[in-house]
């Protein structure tokens, strides 16, 4: 079963994702508790499963400019259907069929 | 209840993760809708977020607008002069473009626009005229493009703003001085980056090429740091002078609560402690008119307003940021340390980046000061020199020290003391405030730029210039110091009347 959202990058965070702004893609349902393990514990999808699947599927340079530690790099901002996501549990909010998830740079100058 | 057990042997041991939000989801301004936003802490609805940046905004601008800061406001808002804004195309900016034109230059909407009419006073424009000015860097900035003609599109899209393009080489360029109103300048001088007295030299031809001489100015820059602090103080030159000629009384800038945190840390870390307040709020005048009446009022009306909010304003907005380049001297400048550090405290800490803002608005230098530095044209501390050489080792003839420091091998030593009646080569030194000498000699064990060895012949920019050419580079008017070591007769002689002969 897999789940289907919509992902946007915002304040220049879109040139490193092939300059493309808003993104269609779909995730599993449940994935391994640690990323990229392959063990029998599972876990709902939740927002840094997503972060890690971005990285390895749609990001194309500098992972540095927008990972860090696990989670987006510090100066992101994570909207998760137009709400913030300290709001919602940031990395551990488990994703649902339809979600939109906003990643927005602060850094993009100022 | 959060339990701090051992979590090897106890599987609810795990500290509960902390929000970053206080008690409840709900909006707490109205208290009836479910939160969207958490800004340090406090939860906003999308409706209230709006309104509370306006507020914000608003707060922080308006009791600067009438001449007399801080003062009533009851008979409405009278600046003196007109409104320049600075825009780099980067959040802040892009955030305070539309903050500026919803505020002061959009018709009213809703109840206020019934109230008496379009043309009831209450409807007129606080600013008659508003200038956006954008300064291309590209040409100081090698593997970077002109975006002059995106940052146009991005303004005239308003449609009640002058768009005024500048280029940083501008600051070299004759034909700009002129044109903000500076005096065409005799004659010009090259300076000595390579020697700490920054001895000046006159410039029998003066390059007509600003570009070169903008980049001779940089390439001559002694680390890393050096390079973007002189461009930021070129840049705010250029919008201050420009600002000027325009008659206007307010530049405002899209500085945030986070960018200004993290321009006073750096430029307290680089020496510009004594303009601490300056570097929040100024107030300015070219130097050649201080004491008129007319001056630039330097404004952050966003420092009350972090980047996390700007860039909810800008998504929810939908404002497109044309983006800015970085020029913080690479990873390892101070400006990109500090914004690092800043940016990773305002995610884990965010109430620790307004405090730093707050703290920094308290501060004031013990002693004022009536002097003002030629580069920065901010308020330079005196005897500043005096006390650096006090403090500072300033030769290696000391038998312990006959080696220099291996960052300082290749550089050449302060001059040798020439004969007593010898008259020194003019100095800029006397004229900088502690942060331009350190930006412009203070050299570091790692970083340096590949031709700052070599700077001996350094172009100054056009106020500079201007300045010294108006007598400052020979001013016989005012005392001259000159240190030398004396010898002990010397000593002796110079006191000889006061001494009691040996009996």
């Amino acid at each position: 079963m897999s789940l289907s959202l919509k992902v946007e990058f915002s304040g220049g965070l879109e040139l490193l994702f092939s300059n493309q702004r808003s993104h269609k893609l779909s995730v599993p349902a449940l994935v391994p508790k640690t990323y990229g393990e392959t063990s029998s514990e599972t876990k709902p999808a939740d927002i840094t499963f997503l972060i890690h699947h971005l990285r390895d599927n749609l990001l194309k340079e500098r992972v540095e400019l927008f990972m860090e530690n696990g989670t987006v790099r510090p100066g992101i901002l994570v909207l998760v259907n137009d709400t913030d996501w300290e709001l919602e549990g940031e990395g551990e909010y488990p994703l649902k069929e339809g979600d939109e998830i906003v990643f927005i740079s602060t850094l993009h100058g100022g | 209840m959060a339990s701090c057990g051992n979590p090897a042997t106890e599987q609810d041991a795990l500290m509960l993760r902390r929000t970053k939000f206080d008690k409840t989801r709900v909006c707490i301004k109205c208290r009836t809708n479910p939160g969207n936003v958490v800004i340090r802490h406090a939860v906003y609805c999308k409706e209230c977020f709006f309104p509370m940046m306006s507020t914000k905004f608003r707060r922080t601008l308006e009791p600067s607008i009438n001449a007399i800061p801080n003062g009533p406001r009851k008979k409405g808002l009278k600046p003196a002069g007109n409104l320049f804004l600075g825009f780099s195309g980067g959040l802040g900016s892009t955030v305070l473009l539309d903050l500026v034109s919803q505020c002061y230059f959009s018709n009213p909407t809703g109840e206020d626009a019934a109230k008496g009419g379009t043309d009831h006073p209450r409807n007129a424009s606080v600013w008659k005229k508003a200038t956006v000015c954008y300064v291309e860097m590209c040409n100081a900035l090698p593997g970077t493009r002109d975006r002059t003609d995106e940052m146009r599109a991005a303004v005239e899209h308003y449609g009640h703003f002058d768009f005024l393009p500048l280029r940083i080489e501008n600051a070299f360029d004759d034909a700009w001085w002129q044109k903000v109103g500076g005096q065409r300048p005799e004659s010009h001088f090259n300076v000595d980056l390579a020697n700490e007295e920054l001895f000046m030299s006159a410039q029998p031809s003066p390059s007509s090429d600003s570009v070169a001489s903008l980049r001779a100015y940089i390439s001559s820059l002694p680390t890393q740091t050096a390079v973007p602090t002189a461009i930021q103080t070129l840049i705010r030159l250029l919008l201050l002078h420009t600002a000027w000629s325009t008659e206007s009384s307010h530049l405002v800038l899209g500085t945030s609560l986070t960018s200004l945190s993290v321009s006073l840390i750096s430029s307290i870390s680089q020496g510009g402690g004594f303009v601490v307040r300056e570097e929040a709020e100024e107030e300015w005048q070219p130097t050649v008119h201080v004491g008129s009446k007319r001056t630039v009022r330097v404004n952050r009306p966003l420092r009350d307003i972090g980047m996390k909010e700007c860039a909810v304003w800008a998504w929810w907005h939908g404002l497109q940021v044309v983006g800015k380049e970085s020029f913080l001297g690479g990873k390892q400048g101070i400006g990109a340390l500090t914004k690092n550090f800043i940016v990773g405290l305002e995610r884990d800490y965010p109430s620790t980046v307004s405090t730093i803002a707050r703290t920094c608005g308290k501060l004031a230098p013990k002693d004022g000061s009536d002097t003002t530095c030629i580069l920065c044209e901010r308020p330079a501390q005196l005897g500043v020199q005096e006390w650096k050489a006090r403090i500072s080792i300033r030769s290696f003839d000391e038998p312990a020290l006959a080696s220099p420091p291996p960052h300082l091998q290749n550089v050449p030593s302060l001059p040798v003391p020439g004969p007593p009646d010898a008259a020194p080569p003019a100095s800029l030194t006397p004229r900088l405030c502690y942060a331009c000498h350190t930006t412009l000699t203070s050299r570091s064990s790692r970083g340096s730029t590949s031709s700052s060895l070599h700077a001996n012949s350094t172009p100054l920019p056009m106020w500079v210039v201007s300045d010294l050419g108006q007598g400052g580079a020979h001013d016989h008017d005012s005392e001259q110091w000159r240190t030398r070591k004396m010898q002990e007769r010397d000593m002796k002689e110079s006191i000889a009347e006061f001494l009691l002969p040996d009996s």
